[in-house]
């Protein structure tokens, strides 16, 4: 019992560090989006993330990552702003990062409205 | 060969033979027609001279003018491309501008899903069944997220009837790029398969659920944080959900919250008995969109419905679920598996009667296959699906027929009449250890995602 209490306890330990380093990387991300200057500096993982979502477009990651789960929806089943509520309730199921997101929603809304 | 050259042949040729032809005209040479022809010579020279000038010139020119026609496409284009992205950055921020202004900015969309089956389980008689699972979801702004579940449905009984449920309610708070916190009641991400089935039914390849969900718990009540990440070097996302939540009960004797004896049983959502909580938490990997790998762990101080005071539980899981397209296969395969392992540590009754230890572990794996791109019409729409489940229990007294596990397979047909609307047929055979049988069921059922 008391190595599970310790195996426990070690992951707990392990998962907080994990939390606070995906914390401050997003933070640093944020920063970085913001400010161009930025960029100059070299990036060490984990503090910059780059993210390949930047060079997908939405429609690949509409029709890649929802398919995994369920059928695909048709762009024209709902509104452009209906879709920004289900994006936003499908990033949290998905667990999509933010620029996935607002990419998926981008092309949902643009094919929505024609 | 160019005009240039042809012009400088033609003037030497006729300055060599002129001096011949002036010599054969007037052998006695000189004269004035030898003037006449020399100055003639000299001046066809000068002319030369005045023409290699201007074709020299003229291609000096024509080099120019293709170098500067070049430049100022280049310029042009990059020129464009700069404007369309500036006006583009422009347009979305002021319509953003716009949104924010607008009258309505929060927004509310009734989502959820609708079935009614006909089913029919050995031992228990047929009968029709409606669900009706709505959900309000409420997107406060950009950052704040609330989402309300409920389950309506008819229950079973000599009494009839029907009854409510609750599946969530929360709010979320995305704080960045990768994360987002947040609280109240959620569907849990253990095992991953009650996620990915959510919101069932509409979402099931099969209409009754598997073996493996009894290990599972169906919700968290608490805090947690989850989101997306891209892994390391490009090597595809990770996705994480941690959460302290109130967790599950113990279960001393049969049936309790849908658990049996010396299980974990879900839905602690009032424990009276203990202030123990639940710590745990999903991680998985996604190489390719396609394939997501997935690692769960959930450890508590379960509270007991019985006199059952100091015992731990931790729940481990593992998951994987993936597709493929294509049209060599001519359409869409499905795969979706996972085992679940449930440890109960020691418990000690007060009465020193009563003593629990165990593990329980289940798990599933189901295929589909959807001919979607062999273009036979009714025929693209066809999904066939087959499960093996399976679940053991720590001892003969884990169920109360008093089988120690159960197994069963099931195979069904679908049928998508749209995206969102399903009809389906299932047929499960059931079997439990110790050479019992269990009880072979029929569903049929249409469920219909809103």
């Amino acid at each position: 019992m008391n190595l599970m209490k310790y195996k426990i306890t070690r992951s707990i330990t392990i998962t907080a560090a994990a939390m606070g380093l995906v914390v401050m990387a997003g933070c640093a991300s944020n920063k970085s989006t913001k400010s161009s200057s930025a960029a100059a500096k070299p990036a060490v993982w984990p503090l910059t993330i780059k993210d390949p979502a930047a060079n997908e477009s939405g429609a690949q990651i509409w029709a890649e990552n929802c398919m995994r789960c369920h059928q695909l929806r048709s762009p024209s089943q709902y509104t452009p702003a209906q879709w920004g509520i289900i994006v936003q309730y499908m990033r949290l199921r998905a667990g999509l990062t933010g620029t996935q997101a607002k990419k998926v929603l981008a092309f949902l809304q643009s094919a929505s409205a024609h | 060969m160019t005009q240039k050259r042809r012009v400088l042949i033609s003037m030497a040729a006729a300055l060599a033979i002129m001096p011949a032809a002036a010599a054969w005209a007037d052998p006695a040479g000189g004269g004035a027609d030898y003037q006449k022809l020399e100055h003639k010579y000299q001046q066809l020279q000068e002319q030369m001279a005045t023409m290699a000038k201007q074709m020299s010139a003229m291609q000096k020119q024509q080099a120019a003018l293709k170098a500067s026609q070049a430049k100022a496409a280049t310029t042009d284009t990059a020129a464009i491309d700069r404007e369309v992205k500036r006006l583009y950055r422009r347009v979305m921020k002021d319509s953003q501008k716009i949104s924010n202004l607008e009258p309505g900015n929060i927004q509310v969309l009734i989502a959820g899903d609708v079935n009614f089956q006909f089913q029919h389980v050995d031992g228990s008689a047929s009968t029709f069944y409606a669900d009706s699972s709505p959900m309000i979801q409420v997107r406060v702004d950009k950052n704040i997220f609330i989402n309300t579940a409920f389950d309506f449905y008819t229950s079973a009984g000599a009494a009839g009837g029907s009854a409510a449920d609750i599946g969530a309610a929360n709010i979320n708070y995305e704080l960045n790029n990768y994360v987002t916190l947040g609280g109240g009641l959620v569907t849990s991400p253990i095992g991953g398969i009650v996620g990915q089935y959510n919101p069932a039914p509409w979402n099931r390849w099969l209409v009754d659920g598997s073996l493996e969900g009894a290990l599972l718990p169906p919700n968290e009540l608490g805090v947690w944080t989850r989101g997306g990440l891209p892994a390391p070097d490009n090597m595809g996302y990770l996705t994480y959900f941690l959460f302290v939540s109130n967790g599950p009960v113990l279960a001393t004797t049969h049936d309790i919250n849908g658990a049996s004896y010396n299980n974990l049983g879900f839905g602690n959502w009032n424990p009276a008995a203990q202030n123990g909580k639940t710590v745990g938490g999903r991680f998985s990997y996604l190489p390719i969109p396609n394939i997501e790998l997935g690692y769960s762990f959930e450890w508590s101080r379960p509270s007991a419905d019985g006199s059952i005071t100091t015992t731990n539980s931790l729940i481990n899981a593992v998951d994987i679920n993936t597709y493929y397209v294509n049209k060599k296969i001519d359409g869409l395969f499905r795969f979706r598996g996972g085992w679940t392992w449930d440890q109960v540590g020691q418990g000690i009754d007060s009465t020193g009667a009563f003593s629990l230890g165990g593990m329980s572990n289940g798990g599933q794996l189901e295929v589909a296959y959807q001919p979607s791109l062999c273009g036979i019409k009714y025929l693209d729409k066809m999904m066939a699906a087959f499960r093996y489940d399976r679940i053991d229990g720590p001892a003969a007294a884990n169920f109360s027929n008093g089988a120690s596990h159960e197994q069963r397979y099931s195979i069904g047909l679908d049928y998508w009449l749209h995206s969102n609307a399903v009809l389906k047929f299932e047929y499960e055979f059931d079997n439990l250890s110790n050479g019992l049988h269990g009880n072979d069921a029929m569903y049929v059922q249409f469920a219909v995602g809103i």
